[in-house]
């Protein structure tokens, strides 16, 4: 008999376990300046382009690198392990949403001491909406940026011409009735995508109605602007303009063209160029429809290194060179996620692409979720509650009045 | 004193002086030794740890540095027992629990006994067939049904547009969902039950039935006065299990809908797994899995206990 139940007990006691047997592991960590590695790192999903791009770093300074790709899935796992045991890497890839867990973790080297060393780490190299005090709202320098995301508006240029539409919609008022027009093409048919999944859509539209979700260093959505953001969240599905299933495909539906509007990042364009060539010329992106503001949402990811590395200078060359316009340039060409510096994102082989220039002026008008331990419940209790509303039919004033009970009650 | 005599009473004395390895009284403890060492260290020692975690606030930020680890009392318990979402989620497996067992053993017993009817080739070919999802990785078995099920693309959704039937939103609505997972579970759970069953069905001696045959006794007659009679201990002992696996209802949701839409399909386990590996809220979800330990506990108890009544 399978007994899961137990297998949980048992990790939940190998982890207290860890508790008593204490104090293993680090040792203090005094670089010698020839510090020749080897140093280990772990990224996100693929490592094939990764360890390409280490074969020029290693020519360059001798250091050797191995790569482990880390399915994004499982980063919570390997973290929590990794913590637990204290064996690590020496540097690791970090999505930003997951900051907050590595830093409460105590996962990451403060870097601050080394960054003058290291001009092409500072702060000013770097798009605003990742300048160290935002990427570190308790003030040490717990990682540099790397690669940039942002999401901005997905189009059927066919089948927006078709239904009479000329450009793209540029207001939310534009955005709902072009949304209409398009719902109006028949059954099965949408003018638009919500994921289910996404809790950043709601703090998006929140920003691009002026207002903000933190309010002194606390999450809120008690605010008239994010009581707009759920009204017009709300009312696509009021109006029947999105798919209500759950399981609904973004890329398959935006493909298809029964959603012919979404909104995403530009691992979507790779997606849709990868998986339908044809629809080349059908297709383009737009920055995201303003109401006060046209805000989008910063993601991406940050370089760190492991608290218990013994290899911090050999890793410190590593974020050195990863910060290189160069190598932000390689990265795009390989793996097509965009730089964070901002030399990399002003390169011509960059500004030439229309495609580029969009996501590009978007990342100038884009911010990060907020970096706080408690946001992966609050998002998920965010979720849970607009979810509740548009597909169960709940009421939306107790709705939102008991989600800013829940949220003021996670951060006590 | 004959010899003989003297023999035997040197003979047990002999016994009487034996090392204590070699007296019979031992033996069992030393043969369940090993299993009672492996129980201890990896059950009842990972219990009691999860007892003490659960009044902790353990979390990853006390992994890393236990000076964080605080005592907090019940205060777990106090903040889950006012949670809604674990008493949705416990009135989740309270549904899966009623709606899967007694469809999953009564389902199992009457194919089991179908397929006993007779040992022809095809009989013995349907045997094999009925046990491929017991042992079908449960990827494979998501990736299957996900398209199956999927509400833009899945085969059953295009089967109801033939007949001009609107799409179901198998995965996707709240209620319906429910439904999909614990049939895919159910699916997946009678291959194993199915075999428990055919062995205890082939235990049962053929003279039964014959002398059976000889009285006049209808096919009903002899499942419902012999088969179902000397299957008591299997059908009890296939209760206990699958009772005991759906309290701990887990893979099925997991990998097809994560809990969803809206908590839906959100049993205890996938709870606890959220609370302590997705927000690393380690000594909240030790609490939890107290719980349903808890609760585990006291079914199988009664279970056993209604047993020992029925057969004493």
């Amino acid at each position: 008999m399978e007994n899961r139940y137990m297998k949980q007990i048992t990790a939940m006691g190998l982890f207290a376990l860890a508790l008593w047997t204490a104090a293993c592991g680090g040792g203090t960590t005094t670089p010698t300046s020839a510090d020749k590695g080897p140093i280990q790192i772990w990224t996100m999903e693929d490592s094939t382009a990764f360890t390409a791009l280490m074969q020029d770093f290693t020519k360059q300074t001798g250091i050797p690198v191995q790569v482990e790709a880390v399915p994004w899935g499982n980063v919570n796992d390997k973290l929590t392990t990794a913590v637990a045991s204290g064996n690590g890497p020496d540097l690791m890839q970090v999505g930003l949403s997951l900051l907050p867990s590595f830093e409460s973790a105590g996962a990451l080297l403060d870097l601050s001491p080394y960054v003058k060393d290291h001009p092409a780490l500072q702060s000013s190299n770097y798009l605003s909406a990742v300048a160290a005090d935002k990427i570190n709202p308790s003030g040490k320098v717990l990682s540099v940026p790397w690669v940039s995301d942002v999401r901005v508006l997905f189009y059927r240029t066919d089948i927006l011409g078709a239904a009479g539409i000329s450009a793209p919609p540029s207001t939310w008022t534009q955005f709902h009735d072009d949304a209409v027009v398009l719902a109006q093409r028949g059954k099965g048919k949408y003018g638009y995508y919500i994921p289910q999944w996404d809790s950043a859509l709601p703090v998006e539209f929140t920003w691009e109605a002026g207002g903000n979700v933190m309010q002194n260093g606390k999450v809120t959505f008690d605010t008239p602007q994010f009581k707009a953001a759920a009204d017009f969240y709300i009312s696509f599905y009021k109006d029947k303009l999105v798919p209500t299933a759950s399981d609904f495909d973004q890329a398959q539906g935006f493909i298809s063209g029964t959603a012919p509007m979404v909104i995403s990042g530009p691992y979507l364009a790779s997606a849709i160029k990868g998986t339908a060539p044809q629809l080349d010329g059908k297709w383009n992106v737009a920055l995201l429809p303003r109401n006060q503001k046209g805000t989008s949402l910063f993601a991406g990811s940050n370089m760190g290194i492991w608290s218990k590395s013994k290899h911090v200078e050999a890793s410190l060359r590593l974020l050195d060179y990863l910060a290189q316009a160069n190598a932000q340039l390689a990265w795009y060409k390989a793996a097509n996620e965009l730089p964070t510096a901002k030399t990399a994102l002003a390169d011509p082989t960059l500004t030439s692409d229309p495609m580029v220039k969009t996501y590009s002026n978007q990342l100038q008008d884009a911010q990060l979720l907020p970096l706080v331990p408690k946001w992966d419940k609050i998002s998920q209790a965010l979720l849970d509650s607009l979810n509740s509303i548009v597909l169960k039919g709940a009421d939306e004033t107790s709705t939102l009045a008991s989600l800013n009970a829940t949220v003021s009650s996670l951060q006590t | 004193m004959t010899v003989t005599a003297a023999r035997n009473d040197l003979r047990s004395r002999m016994v009487a002086f034996r090392p204590p390895w070699q007296r019979a009284t031992l033996v069992p403890y030393v043969l369940v030794g090993p299993a009672l060492l492996c129980l201890v260290t990896f059950s009842v020692l990972s219990i009691l740890v999860a007892v003490v975690v659960s009044l902790t606030n353990l979390d990853i930020g006390g992994l890393a540095n236990y000076g964080q680890v605080r005592f907090i009392g019940l205060r777990n318990y106090q903040t889950m027992f006012g949670d809604p979402a674990f008493w949705e989620a416990l009135g989740n497996t309270a549904f899966f629990v009623i709606v899967g067992v007694p469809t999953l053993v009564i389902g199992s017993l009457i194919i089991a006994i179908a397929l006993n009817f007779s040992r022809s080739w095809i009989f013995r070919a349907l045997r094999a067939f009925y046990f491929v999802p017991a042992i079908t990785a449960i990827v494979a078995i998501s990736l299957i049904w996900g398209n199956l099920y999927n509400s833009q693309f899945g085969l059953l959704n295009y089967l109801l547009s033939l007949i001009g039937r609107d799409p179901v939103q198998w995965l996707t609505d709240p209620t319906i969902a429910k439904f999909s997972v614990a049939l895919v579970a159910i699916w997946r759970g009678s291959g194993l039950d199915i075999i428990i069953f055919l062995a205890a069905l082939q235990a049962i001696p053929p003279e039964y039935y014959e002398a059976a045959s000889v009285d006049g006794a209808t096919e009903w007659q002899k499942i419902f006065r012999i088969t179902v009679p000397l299957m008591r201990f299997a059908i009890f002992f296939v209760t206990v299990t699958t009772l005991i696996n759906w309290m701990q209802f887990f893979d099925e949701p997991y990998v097809l809908t994560r809990g969803g839409p809206v908590h839906a399909t959100t049993s205890m386990s996938l709870y606890i797994y959220q609370q302590g590996f997705s927000y690393n809220e380690f000594g909240f979800a030790s609490a939890a899995s107290i719980v349903l330990f808890a609760i585990i506990a006291v079914v199988t108890g009664l279970q056993l206990r209604a047993r020992l009544g029925g057969d004493a």
